[in-house]
């Protein structure tokens, strides 16, 4: 009997021999849709990938589906990543794809068109929700390659216009399968780390394939979650990907994008000596009045000749002294004569003249007595008349009726 | 002073400027504002000579925190 292994070992073997194979386990492969079969049912597609001479079997599963941005039809040109393994029920090998994308410039425009269409729903451009880049920036976050040039790009302008930045990379593939996934990582980890002022995502120039990771709706979400505002450089001048029209900020390349990053501290610096010569030169202004104003006053006669001063005084003074004797006198005599007629009218009506008639003051300590009312038998008054005073004691009362009361 | 940071510091002192050419002050605050501008300019221009800029690159490390590295670049 010979040795002999079973099918199910040969497919196993094989198996293992294509899975060991790093090459085989991630790749992007071009080709033509053939055959292609979509199955509602289970959301798996199946279909075959060919050349001029060549053909393969593909399978894409539910879940990888899902992520397909465009309609799928035989002889559409495609760029699958994917893995390969061997289906052991038929002892094939075929594709496991993970992602497809339009291919060539005709279907890739297409399906960037569409996706854009889509993105622009979300809301992701809004240009109402860009922020402002923060004039001054003291420490900036780059999501980029650390081996790209983008990054040397980036770091040649910043030192060159603000030598006291600081600069934190989140390293990040920036083409291939992973890139999406890390770039939205970069942005994410900055973001959780706080203490970056701006962000500037960028890439150098490259096909349009190898932008594809910043037209993805991974890292479109990304930058529009950002709470630190995102400048965007991808590419050359001429791209514009859709990470460009999420950012807060769109710049045609990297240097641009750390020069928008960036305040100029050469400029500023011009700035900030400008005001230090203004602010010396308004001061001296405002001193060399007051000291004109000071000069002014301390020329004065006065300063040199006080006496002068205390002469203007005492002239004064004696003026003063002149009116008022003056104006005394004349009230003197004014005064005078309104006296003399004042002590006539008073001679008059004094209760002296009426006690020379014989007339007399009744008076109870002191209070002048005019009714028998006031008074009680027994009581003591003053009786004054004209050469003296008398004091009564009150033997009797007699109300008489008067002409008048 | 200590908490200014260097836009907030220009932008005072382009104010003192201001109120220092307008001539609205009195002398007594003119002084005043014009010590408080000489500081602000001198630290200004601390800010501006500064070069000690850093290159790091941010790692998150397992326990989630973060972690700065230097890097030639």
């Amino acid at each position: 009997m010979r040795d002999y292994i079973t099918v199910s070992m040969l497919n196993a073997y094989v198996s293992r021999l294509l899975d060991q194979d790093e090459l085989l386990q991630e790749f992007w492969l071009k080709g033509e849709l053939s055959g292609y079969r979509f199955y509602k049912q289970s959301g798996h597609s199946y279909f075959s990938l060919k050349d001029k001479d060549s053909a393969v079997s593909c399978v894409m599963f539910k879940s990888r589906n899902q992520a397909v941005n465009f309609q799928p039809e035989d002889g559409m040109e495609v760029l699958l990543r994917g893995y390969v393994s061997v289906y052991a029920r038929q002892g094939k090998y075929q594709v496991y794809v993970e992602e497809m994308l339009p291919y060539g410039t005709g279907s890739l425009f297409i399906y960037l068109e569409k996706l854009k269409a889509q993105l622009a729903g979300q809301g992701y451009f809004e240009a109402t929700r860009k922020r402002l880049i923060p004039p001054i920036v003291n420490r900036i976050g780059v999501v980029t390659s650390q081996d790209g040039a983008a990054l040397q790009d980036i770091l040649r302008v910043i030192r060159q216009r603000h030598p006291g930045a600081q600069v934190i990379l989140a390293h990040s593939s920036v083409q291939g399968s992973e890139a999406p996934k890390e770039l939205a990582a970069g942005i994410r980890m900055l973001n959780e780390y706080g203490l970056v002022e701006v962000i500037i995502i960028a890439r150098g120039g490259g096909s349009v394939e190898d932008l594809m990771a910043f037209n993805s709706e991974e890292v479109v979400q990304a930058v529009y979650a950002s709470d630190i505002p995102v400048i965007s450089g991808v590419g050359h001048e001429v791209d514009v990907t859709f990470c460009d029209l999420a950012a807060d900020l769109r710049a045609a390349t990297p240097t641009q994008a750390a020069q928008f990053a960036v305040p100029d501290y050469t400029s500023i610096k011009k700035h900030r000596d400008e005001l230090g010569l203004r602010m010396a030169r308004s001061m001296q202004r405002l001193l060399a009045a007051r000291l004109e104003s000071l000069d002014r006053c301390l020329m004065k006669k006065v300063w040199s000749q006080p006496q002068l001063l205390a002469k203007r005084q005492a002239d004064l003074l004696l003026a003063c002294q002149q009116r008022l004797g003056a104006a005394m006198l004349e009230n003197l005599k004014t005064d005078h004569h309104r006296f003399t007629l004042t002590v006539q009218g008073l001679e008059s009506r004094s209760p002296l003249n009426v006690l020379t008639r014989g007339y007399a003051i009744v008076a109870r300590e002191g209070v002048v007595v005019k009714r028998i009312d006031e008074v009680s038998e027994g009581d003591r008054l003053q009786v004054e008349m004209i050469d003296g005073r008398l004091t009564v004691v009150i033997q009797g009362k007699e109300k008489i009726a008067r002409w008048k009361n | 002073m200590e908490e200014l940071d260097f836009e907030s510091a220009l932008e005072r002192l382009e104010e003192i400027v201001e109120q220092l050419e307008s001539g609205q002050l009195n002398l007594e605050s003119s002084l005043a504002v014009f010590e408080e501008g000489v500081r602000l300019s001198l630290y200004c221009q601390k800010e501006l000579a500064r070069a000690d800029g850093k290159v790091q690159r941010l790692l998150r490390k397992l326990n989630g925190e973060f972690e700065l590295e230097d890097i030639e670049a």
